[in-house]
């Protein structure tokens, strides 16, 4: 049994003592004996040594993506990560608070998250951060739920090229205030938003927002998101970003962009089967008081000097309770750290040359499938940075990947919705380069996948 | 009065090095001019160095639990254990991308499963679903299903309404009228739920009431199982608010109780460590009725091999992307197997008892307005020390110059000046006594030293209205005020 709790001989007589009690029973005299139960049947407590020997049994049994050629991608980056962000994540002065409600004992944290909410305004050019969502997709979410708040209206348009998960949260958020969530078609040429669709459906006055996402569900840039503040005029426009992208990229808030939103997970934090990720999320100054969750602002101390506290509170759910703007309360604070320390690890010139070589990786491998028989690569005709779509000709995804994986590739991920019932779709996988993977292992997958998508064809 | 916390002159990471103006942005191959960023990021370039010392000092400036007590109440800010941090970190945790294949994360998928049965045993719930980020996020989650059941029924057009007790986590309205139901609050009668005001209040319109149990005011509710009757009866739903599970571990569970859907906070109960603030974990569980509700995908044993199954019909689709904080289910579960059956009793008693101890020792100091057996947290009134020209407030901030964290405070509302304290099991006798020992130190001291307090930290009392009021809330709005030349 671990030592985590203390059991000093005579040490709980002595509390109990303090208390004129015998038996520790008696502090539960108030939960009815109807109410109470026999045993969990969770088995023994466990000495440290068995349990990580049993953590580690089943973890031997993943294969991490280091011991494949890994292309899998999708605003889940596999991103080689400094020491230096682990090390300062390791600090449990950090990582070991609470959220800083007691500013003066807090500064170090408090202080951090500034530096982040000021990062992602650098990043997109707009004007207010928060301090941070649970993930991408609830930041979108949120942004929805904040347009909602900025304009009247029932509808909130997003591409239809967007990924399932992310329609999903989407379609959940929008659903208790009986919002609808309504698909802008694409160009199958080009992936590209259907402007005149957007023209037809804001003239009907009762959209509230629309969400453009930059690089697309494809993986492409769009050069429609330049029209579209013309279009939607005073109805928000929300831009969902990658955060590595905006180094090289114009910031959405040049424009028109209302609300930024994105995952920071690329910087700093492992995709670690899922998470903990962070929601990053910037709004007009004007805006900042509907905006949701924690929002760090600097003030002064009683001695004037520099000091910073959670503020803008009454928005929040421990005050405003049901008419909060948001009812987040934890958020991603030691993600929000990751983030920040991330980019000044690696500084702004890195960051951008980052960017640029992953995009030159990413051509040549698009060059490379884009030559193999039986796969269309890129399958839209529209610009790229790391990521792009891949179509196969014929035959199943799962297959492909499959025989993939087999010669130790990881080739991408399907971009179906795999929720039996969903509507069918094209078998398009999206394929994204990184840091790990060089001509080498380009050249792998381009073989590999002239063998894959010719036995998929004969089967 | 001897803590001082670290006072480093630290600069802001954008003023440790000589300039920010922002640098070339290089060439990209078939990437369209008008996408081309005009200018760099501005952003400092520093060395390692410079940024290890920046984010140390930070660090130093900053409570955590490894440095002090941590008495928040309904926080359970409790040791988050080191080999936790260890398996988190191995790269067959951390280097995994959740859309691999299934056949390369078996070992994953094992693990949410494992730690999926041992909830469900602690909640007294049949299944359980990882997803959910946050305790809020649990509660929006499940207030989704319980539509989504109703919906089913044919009901949805009259249940609109979701009942809380007044003494509820702001979270519960907030999820509520997110949801897009109506609230209404259930008094309180003695800091629990006036079971009397209950009937009165539930009807045909109640889709849910959500409590908390033990309550915020540190309270069992014990006419539990009356509620659930009531509840019930009316044909309404149960939600459990799993913020205060760590008073209940193996004595009862919110299945016993009654509940048909739970969250639990694996950042409270199981020990992941809060962050400063997040990540956390909100976890679902659900009885018969709602489990089918419950997001997808959910992970399925077949034989020896663990699925992704996303055939759930009724399920409410997605919450987040993925498949919930893997990072800290793994923790979470080896806080669970490193306690077993005994421990995990062990966790509840222990913080039970450090928390009747500490309030009957502190209770001689400040009024306590309900009765005294209280269960992981137990409130105070610092009404009286407005005769002595200072409030709550202003305890809270002398009480961390003894290098220990103050209570919650002003909440929950229904106590005049309030604060919940909680001191979870692996707060020792001798941490008790320090505790207690610093709450006295801090009451003793001038009224004018207490409302001028803090005097140890790396900065003084913070003006929060101003903050507010003149919001600066970026680098960029900070370039802006300052002055010009």
């Amino acid at each position: 049994m671990p030592r985590w709790i203390s059991n000093e001989p005579g040490e709980e007589a002595a509390l109990l003592g303090a208390l004129g009690l015998s038996s520790v029973d008696e502090l539960f005299s108030d939960v009815p004996k109807k109410a109470r139960i026999g045993r969990l049947g969770v088995g023994a407590g466990r000495e440290e040594a068995d349990v990580v020997h049993e953590v580690d049994r089943m973890l031997d049994r993943n294969r991490p993506l280091s011991k494949f050629a890994n292309f899998l991608g999708g605003r889940i980056a596999c991103r080689y990560a400094p020491a230096v962000v682990d090390s300062i994540l390791s600090r449990s002065e950090f990582y070991t608070a609470y959220t800083p409600y007691q500013p003066e004992a807090s500064q170090g944290m408090l202080r951090a998250l500034f530096e982040f909410q000021s990062l992602w305004v650098e990043l997109t050019g707009l004007d207010v951060a928060n301090a941070s969502l649970y993930d991408g997709a609830t930041a979108a979410a949120e942004a929805l739920l904040f347009s909602r708040r900025l304009h009247e209206g029932h509808r909130f348009l997003i591409p239809a090229s967007l990924p399932w998960e992310e329609k999903s949260v989407l379609q959940n958020y929008a659903s208790g205030p009986g919002l609808t969530v309504e698909e802008v078609p694409f160009d199958d040429r080009t992936g590209l938003l259907d402007l005149d669709f957007v023209r037809r459906a804001v003239a009907t006055k009762d959209v509230f927002g629309l969400l453009a996402d930059v690089p697309n569900g494809f993986g492409h840039l769009d050069e429609g998101v330049f029209e579209l503040k013309s279009i939607l005029g005073d109805v928000p426009l929300v831009v969902v970003a990658d955060p590595l992208s905006l180094t090289v990229l114009e910031p959405p808030g040049n424009y028109g962009a209302d609300v930024v939103v994105g995952d920071g997970q690329g910087f700093g934090i492992p995709p670690a089967f899922g998470g903990p990720y962070v929601g990053l999320f910037a709004c007009r100054k004007e805006h900042a008081r509907m905006a949701p969750g924690r929002i760090v602002g600097a003030s002064l101390d009683s001695e004037g000097r520099r000091a910073y506290a959670l503020t803008l509170q009454t928005r929040e759910q421990h005050i405003r309770r049901s008419r909060a703007t948001s009812n987040i309360c934890t958020n991603e604070s030691l993600m929000a750290l990751a983030f920040v320390v991330y980019a000044s690890a690696v500084g702004p010139k890195g960051l951008a040359a980052l960017q640029a070589s992953l995009a030159e990786k990413a051509r040549t491998l698009a060059s490379g499938l884009g030559s193999v028989e039986g796969l269309r690569a890129p399958r839209f005709d529209a610009p790229y940075l790391s990521e792009f779509t891949v179509e196969l000709r014929q035959g199943d995804v799962t297959g492909f990947l499959d025989r993939l994986r087999r010669r130790k590739i990881l080739g991408g991920h399907s971009l179906a919705d795999p929720r039996p019932g969903a509507p069918s779709s094209p078998a398009r996988i999206l394929v994204a380069a990184s840091e790990a993977v060089g001509e080498k292992e380009i050249q792998r997958y381009v073989t590999a996948a002239r063998a894959a998508a010719a036995s998929g064809g004969s089967a | 009065m001897t803590f001082r916390q670290a006072r480093w002159d630290e600069p802001s990471v954008w003023d440790i090095g000589p300039s920010t103006e922002p640098g070339e942005v290089p060439t990209i191959a078939g990437l369209p001019e008008r996408f081309r960023r005009k200018q760099g990021l501005r952003w400092p370039e520093l060395t390692e160095l410079e940024l290890v010392r920046h984010y140390t000092r930070l660090s130093q400036m900053n409570f955590g639990i490894d440095t002090s007590t941590y008495p928040l109440g309904s926080c359970t800010m409790k040791y988050n254990p080191k080999v936790s941090e260890l398996l988190a970190r191995r790269p067959g945790a951390a280097d995994l991308h959740p859309y691999q294949p299934e056949a390369t994360v078996q070992g994953a998928l094992e693990l949410i499963y494992r730690l999926e049965r041992v909830l469900a045993k602690v909640t007294g719930l049949s299944e359980v679903s990882l997803q959910p980020a946050a305790g809020a996020h649990g509660e929006y989650a499940a207030l989704l299903m319980v539509r989504a059941h109703f919906r089913d029924r044919g009901e949805l057009d009259r249940r609109t309404e979701v009942l809380l007790p007044d003494t509820a986590h702001g979270t519960n309205p907030a999820s509520a009228s997110m949801a897009g139901f109506t609230t209404r609050e259930i008094p309180s009668k003695d800091g629990c739920v006036d079971v009397t005001a209950l009937k009165a209040a539930v009807s045909d319109r109640t889709a849910c009431f959500m409590l908390t149990n033990p309550n915020t005011a540190g309270l069992f509710e014990s006419d539990i199982l009356e509620i659930a009757e009531t509840v019930h009866g009316a044909g309404g739903m149960l939600y459990y608010d799993g913020a205060n599970l760590n008073a209940i571990l193996g004595i009862t569970h919110p299945g016993r109780m009654g509940f048909d859907v739970a969250h639990l906070n694996l950042h409270k109960t199981f020990a992941t460590p809060h962050g400063g603030g997040g990540p956390g974990a909100g976890v679902l569980a659900a009885g018969e009725a709602l489990a089918p509700y419950l997001p997808v995908p959910r992970v399925v044993k077949r034989g020896r091999r663990f699925h992704l199954d996303y055939d759930r019909p009724k399920s409410i689709g997605k919450i987040r992307t993925a498949y919930g904080s893997f990072g800290l289910d793994l923790r979470a579960y080896a806080f669970a197997i490193s306690h077993g059956e005994e421990g995990l009793k062990q966790v509840a008693r222990r913080a039970v008892l450090n928390s009747n101890y500490t309030a009957a020792r502190l209770g001689k100091l400040l009024p306590r307005p309900f009765r005294p057996l209280v269960k992981h947290e137990f409130v105070l009134s610092g009404a009286p020390l407005k005769e002595r020209g200072f409030k709550t407030l202003d305890l809270a901030k002398r009480l961390l110059d003894e290098g220990v964290h103050a209570p919650t405070v002003y909440f929950p509302a229904l106590v005049e000046e309030s604060l919940m304290v909680e001191l979870p099991e692996t707060e020792s006798k001798r941490d008790l006594d320090r505790f207690i020992e610093a709450f006295e130190r801090a009451l003793a001291d001038s009224p004018e030293n207490i409302r001028t307090a803090p005097h140890s930290l790396s900065v003084s009392r913070i003006d929060e209205v101003r903050a507010a009021r003149e919001p600066l809330l970026s680098w960029k709005d900070l370039r802006a005020a300052a002055p010009k030349g």
